[in-house]
């Protein structure tokens, strides 16, 4: 446990002292909502009907420009393999990896929901559940995509091939968060939403044990 | 549905797969069209005969393709991945057999050819997906790593099957429910469509196991070439 925080934390102070990564990122993020919201807008109701889905599509690149990020400086510095060769089993690395993507995506959706409250007229009233939703969406979507990035990280092409493996892998969380999020949006009970968490969460599981199992396996080559 | 490493052509059982196969596919064609009409669609419910089996070995080839995966990563041996390579690329030629078979079946019941349902979402990503699978061996050239990568998507895809096959219960959609229930075992479906429905399952069920062996066998071969 204690390695998975130490490069976590690493991998966040790196990403911070070069400010170029993580303010590019969140400029993708509010350029892209304003985007959406000038394509979409100005009628309040359009806008607040398609919120739930512009949040999740931003989420799922904002992630999958972090999660390409989380081995990029890796492969650049050749440091990699050092790292996989520290003894021992190497779930840690994938561990270590989705906890420093959870760290920036997290704080991340909180700023997006801001932004589309104020963009797309989203009640705020329920900020607490629907953050809930985004954090349990995006450990699901984080979980597939670091174990993608670390596949994908040797190879020419990744760029393209991460967001087309990723995407067609991810829409059942992708699917489940919106419904979630747009339930919410509606003012349907707790009770109803709930269920979509319940899918989430399982996911969330799935995803997160084989991502697990197979990352050593798959890095092993 | 494994042969010896250095294969030379297909053997007895891979004819025997394909050939009965063959011969009993005109046999199915003629049960389909010799079926009686449907309550509510008439003659149209016969494309089900096509579109069921297509579905049915989709699902069925990807889960091979899982299930080999798993062997290959624990086992390492290239001979599990050259099945689960060949049961994808079957399964994707059925899948889309079974969605083609699927908006034409839309048209006329529904009026659309393609609406934005949970089966038929669900069906597409499953696609999608296994797409995905193909993409990612052609990006990688080292075999031992293309063989692992394509592992991981086989045993991570297949998550999406039982969403796809469940999706009609889950989400109580346009889609009718299954006429058989693998979850229940119940069934709901006249006897002579059924006997039908059956048979051109079982016929296609052979072609899957000799086609799959077949292109095993030419991904040997290819395998083989390439190591020359």
């Amino acid at each position: 446990m204690g390695r998975v925080w130490l490069l976590a934390l690493r991998d966040l102070r790196l990403e911070v002292r070069d400010r170029a990564g993580v303010l590019s990122a969140l400029t993708f993020l509010a350029v892209m909502l304003f985007i959406m919201a000038l394509a979409l807008g100005p009628e309040e109701g359009t806008l607040r009907r398609a919120a739930p889905g512009v949040l999740w599509v931003a989420l799922a690149f904002l992630a999958t420009l972090l999660s390409g990020r989380a081995f990029a400086l890796e492969v650049e510095d050749a440091t990699l393999d050092d790292l996989l060769l520290t003894p021992g089993g190497k779930e840690w690395v994938y561990f270590g990896k989705l906890l420093f993507q959870m760290l920036l995506l997290l704080p991340f959706s909180a700023l997006a929901l801001f932004l589309a409250a104020l963009l797309f007229y989203l009640p705020l009233e329920k900020a607490l559940p629907l953050f809930l939703t985004l954090a349990l969406g995006g450990l699901g979507y984080a979980s597939v995509a670091t174990f993608y990035a670390g596949l994908l990280a040797r190879l020419r092409g990744r760029e393209v091939l991460l967001p087309l493996l990723l995407f067609s892998l991810v829409v059942p969380v992708v699917l489940a968060g919106v419904r979630a999020t747009a339930g919410l949006l509606e003012g349907l009970p707790l009770v109803e939403v709930a269920s979509w968490w319940q899918l989430l969460l399982v996911f969330d599981v799935v995803y997160l044990t084989a991502g697990a199992l197979l990352f050593p396996v798959v890095m092993e080559g | 549905m494994l042969k010896a490493a250095h294969p030379e052509r297909p053997d007895a059982l891979t004819w025997a797969f394909l050939g009965l196969g063959l011969l009993l596919l005109p046999v199915g064609l003629y049960l389909a069209l010799s079926a009686p009409p449907d309550v509510n669609q008439g003659y149209l419910a016969r494309i089900m005969y096509l579109h069921v089996p297509g579905a049915w070995l989709g699902y069925l080839a990807f889960f091979v393709t899982f299930l080999y995966s798993l062997l290959y990563l624990f086992r390492q041996d290239p001979r599990y991945d050259r099945v689960a390579l060949a049961s994808a690329e079957i399964g994707l030629v059925f899948m889309g057999l079974a969605l083609v078979t699927g908006m034409l079946w839309a048209r006329p019941t529904w009026g659309v050819y393609w609406t934005w349902e949970p089966r038929l979402t669900t069906t597409a990503i499953l696609f999608a997906v296994y797409v995905g699978y193909f993409l990612l061996r052609g990006a990688i050239e080292d075999p031992e790593l293309r063989a692992k990568a394509a592992a991981a998507v086989g045993i991570l895809g297949f998550i999406n099957v039982p969403i796809s096959y469940m999706s009609v219960k889950w989400w109580r959609s346009l889609h009718q429910t299954q006429s058989i229930d693998l979850t229940t075992g119940k069934i709901h479906m006249d006897p002579a469509m059924l006997q039908a429905l059956l048979f051109n399952l079982f016929v296609f069920t052979l072609l899957y196991l000799g086609f799959v062996r077949l292109r095993a066998l030419v991904a040997a071969l290819e395998a083989q070439k390439e190591e020359a």
